[in-house]
């Protein structure tokens, strides 16, 4: 199979670009990896934001305040220092600060407008959180203030049994997710830009080799017959497809093997596997359009790059604009990262629960067939036109 | 001699369309691509009105204190809780299908139903709690007074706020620009591919190019320098096209001091080339290892910068500062960031002297290698 083999020792020259990507893929798939660790305690938790707190006042009341705030945030220390508490805003590590003045107590028992400065995101969601409970512990201490003989310890001692008063929650959700897919679901997301990068790297690249029209002339005359020509061709570039899916799916079931042994996985299988398909099929698009290897490392960033991030591989899919959404469900990767995210809170497996998710792989499926029609006609087109 | 140079170095440079691709075209492309990704995320952080459902039976109604407060919650401008009365199964096909967030039973105590944790079903608790802990108070002093039901009521009932905002900056925290930052570091750092290009085109050894530049009567540093003017004319116009791109077509906020944000992606421009150059001479190999070289340089110096992980760049400020301090791109978009966000010019500045410092070291390096080299034979 002299085809066969002549496209492996081409993809053997590409080895060293491809293993870049796929070092880099699993090094960051490793580090988000670290980074996600869902907490899994059952029922109602109360929400808790992290603030922080410069506090220049030790009255009791303060220190009532400081661990009322404490039931609905994590408080982070930090350094009075405006750039320190600049950037952990920016950064998001804290979302509210607070400053407490020096004679804060003091003024508030004796009636004088005091307030405490806040500096948090405007108008965002944490900064009224935290506010809520600030202004309620501080509108109860001076509902307490306007009795006789009561002090700053006094309140504050009232108030926490106040606080005891808590609503009772009823957690009606469904039944939790037994395993945790959000590694994998994030890892099959990815293949979306890794895996499609490899692909189109090594088969746009036979193709072009074997465009070449003086190589096209001397294999045609070779005693090999056009069919086989071909089918070793396919052959090559369909082997070349799985080991790339192989070694990478191989990685996240290595990496992920405690929840790995379930029906989700499975599904990632299948639904990276169509992908895998229809990533194949724009390879040869691609490399039927291109003229030079420049093209090809142009166009593969372009095109694995571009789809990614519209369609929610690096930035998730709700946090991303409808109308970006609506642009994106024109890729195949938008709908390859909906099945993922279908699949990843998947918890029964009949036919009525898988049938959305084997909807979207069904229209990346339609994708793969229309992209390789496509590649055939202007394959076609163009070979016609260069032997004309 | 100079015009001759500048002009033809200029033209051949710019027909180099690969070239062009990268340092122009993707960084546009990757522009627009941050943009539509991040669409949705600031307006992610906005609150948003919370429905509830407030389950309409012989407890709601008798307990007109909490009716009112609910009416009085839901005629704000922009209010907290858009509240409606319903049934119980109604309330609970709601809830399954996210159009409420929550369902009261009220009562003593109240009872929250919710589907799911969350910011929202946090802050109806919180909500509920605070009803609960009111009135627990109320009670808690009347029974000690009589005679101060009166004020406690005027006193609820101005609902005074203790807390005042007070901004560290002028600017938002919107934490999204620093991507947008360390987009136009990386492109200015994409300069390096000018940079090697122009030692390949001047060192004999290193290209055919180069040997018939040596052989011409041209004084090799001028006829390197004379070139280099031409490679930063055309990064740094890309520049400008990104930085427009930017600004007008994306909205991206630079702050006000437009003149700095210039200043700072020339400098940039400046670095990428040296350091390319720099490459070019010190590293023996292939032209496709140099490239490689500068590539691995920039991609690395931006994941670290916070150009795929935002993140990133503060866990390195805040852990190996040092790091940070190294990576041209981390200084750069530090620079950007500083003239964003902050009010004072002492981190800007610092930003720059250290972009300076880069400049410094990468050519006078390169000046020492390059400088006098003769070829007894290639």
């Amino acid at each position: 199979m002299p085809v066969f083999k002549l496209c492996l020792k081409i993809f053997i020259k590409k080895l060293p670009i491809i293993m870049i990507y796929v070092s880099l893929f699993l090094v960051i798939s490793l580090l988000i990896a670290g980074a996600t660790k869902t907490d899994r305690e059952k029922g109602f938790v109360q929400t808790k934001t992290n603030i922080a707190i410069i506090n220049y006042d030790q009255s009791p009341l303060v220190t009532g305040l400081i661990n009322g705030l404490k039931e609905i945030a994590h408080i982070v220390p930090l350094e009075d220092e405006p750039s320190t508490l600049q950037d952990a805003l920016y950064y998001r590590k804290v979302t509210y600060i607070l400053r407490i003045p020096e004679d804060f107590t003091e003024k508030f028992l004796a009636g004088d407008e005091v307030w405490i400065e806040k500096t948090g995101i405007p108008n965002s969601i944490d900064a009224i959180y935290v506010d809520l409970q600030v202004n309620q512990y501080l509108r109860i201490a001076g509902l307490y203030k306007s009795q006789s003989h009561i002090d700053s310890a006094m309140i504050a001692q009232h108030i926490q049994k106040d606080m005891e008063n808590e609503t009772k929650v009823n957690f009606s959700g469904g039944e939790e997710v037994q395993q945790d897919q959000s590694y994998a679901m994030f890892y099959y997301n990815y293949l979306a830009y890794s895996l499609f990068s490899v692909l189109i790297l090594g088969i746009s690249t036979i193709i072009l080799v074997f465009k070449n029209q003086d190589l096209r002339r001397r294999n045609a005359c070779s005693p090999i017959s056009a069919g086989s020509s071909n089918f070793q061709f396919i052959l090559a570039n369909g082997v070349y497809a799985v080991i790339c899916w192989a070694i990478m799916v191989g990685f996240c079931i290595l990496f992920d093997y405690k929840n790995s042994n379930t029906p989700n996985t499975l599904l990632f299988l299948l639904n990276s596997f169509v992908f895998t398909l229809c990533a194949v099929s724009i390879s040869f698009l691609v490399g039927n359009l291109v003229k030079n290897q420049d093209g090809i490392s142009a166009l593969t960033n372009v095109i694995a790059l571009g789809p990614s991030f519209i369609s929610g591989v690096f930035v998730p899919q709700e946090f991303i604009g409808e109308n970006v959404l609506k642009i994106a469900s024109f890729t195949p990767t938008y709908w390859y990262v909906k099945a993922n995210n279908t699949i990843a809170n998947l918890n029964s497996f009949d036919m009525d629960s898988l049938r959305e998710t084997m909807g979207y792989t069904g229209v990346v499926l339609g994708f793969a067939i229309a992209f390789l029609a496509l590649a055939l006609v202007v394959g076609k087109k163009k070979q016609l036109s260069q032997e004309a | 001699m100079f015009i001759h140079i500048f002009k033809y170095r200029f033209k051949s440079l710019i027909r180099n369309k690969s070239m062009i691709f990268w340092t122009m075209v993707f960084p546009l492309l990757l522009a627009t691509f941050f943009s539509l990704a991040f669409s949705g995320l600031n307006e992610h952080e906005q609150f948003k009105t919370i429905n509830i459902g407030i389950i309409d039976d012989a407890n709601y109604q008798s307990d007109i204190a909490f009716q009112e407060l609910i009416q009085s919650l839901s005629q704000e401008e922009e209010p907290m809780f858009a509240a409606f009365l319903m049934h119980e199964n109604e309330a609970k096909e709601k809830l399954v299908s996210n159009r409420i967030d929550g369902f009261i039973n009220v009562g003593s105590p109240m009872i929250l139903t919710v589907h799911q944790r969350g910011f929202n079903q946090s802050v109806i608790k919180l909500f509920l709690d605070q009803y609960s802990q009111t009135y627990s108070a109320i009670i808690n002093i009347i029974e000690g007074d009589m005679t101060l039901v009166h004020g406690l009521v005027t006193s609820l009932e101005e609902g005074t706020v203790y807390t005042k905002e007070f901004q560290l900056s002028k600017a938002k925290p919107d934490n999204t620009l620093m991507y947008f930052y360390a987009l136009i570091a990386m492109s200015c750092l994409y300069g390096s591919f000018f940079g090697l290009r122009e030692v390949i085109d001047i060192q004999a050894d290193q290209s055919p190019h180069a040997a018939r530049v040596n052989l011409s009567p041209v004084h090799k540093l001028k006829a390197f320098i004379y070139s280099g003017a031409s490679s930063v004319l055309i990064h740094t116009t890309e520049l400008m096209v990104l930085l427009a791109y930017l600004h007008f077509g994306l909205g991206i906020d630079f702050g006000h001091q437009y003149g700095f944000v210039v200043f700072t992606t020339f400098l940039g421009s400046v670095v990428g080339i040296t350091m390319g150059a720099l490459v070019g001479v010190v590293v023996k190999g292939g032209e496709g290892i140099k490239y490689a070289i500068c590539i691995g340089v920039s991609m690395l110096g931006s994941f670290l910068g916070g150009m795929m992980y935002g993140d990133m760049k503060y866990i390195i400020d805040q852990h190996v500062p040092i790091v940070g301090r190294l990576n041209p791109i981390n200084v750069l978009a530090d620079a950007f960031y500083a003239l964003y966000y902050y009010d004072d010019y002492e981190r800007y500045s610092m930003n720059v002297m250290n972009l300076i410092i880069f400049i410094l070291i990468f050519s006078i390096i390169t000046y020492r290698i390059i400088r006098r080299e003769k070829y007894a034979s290639i």
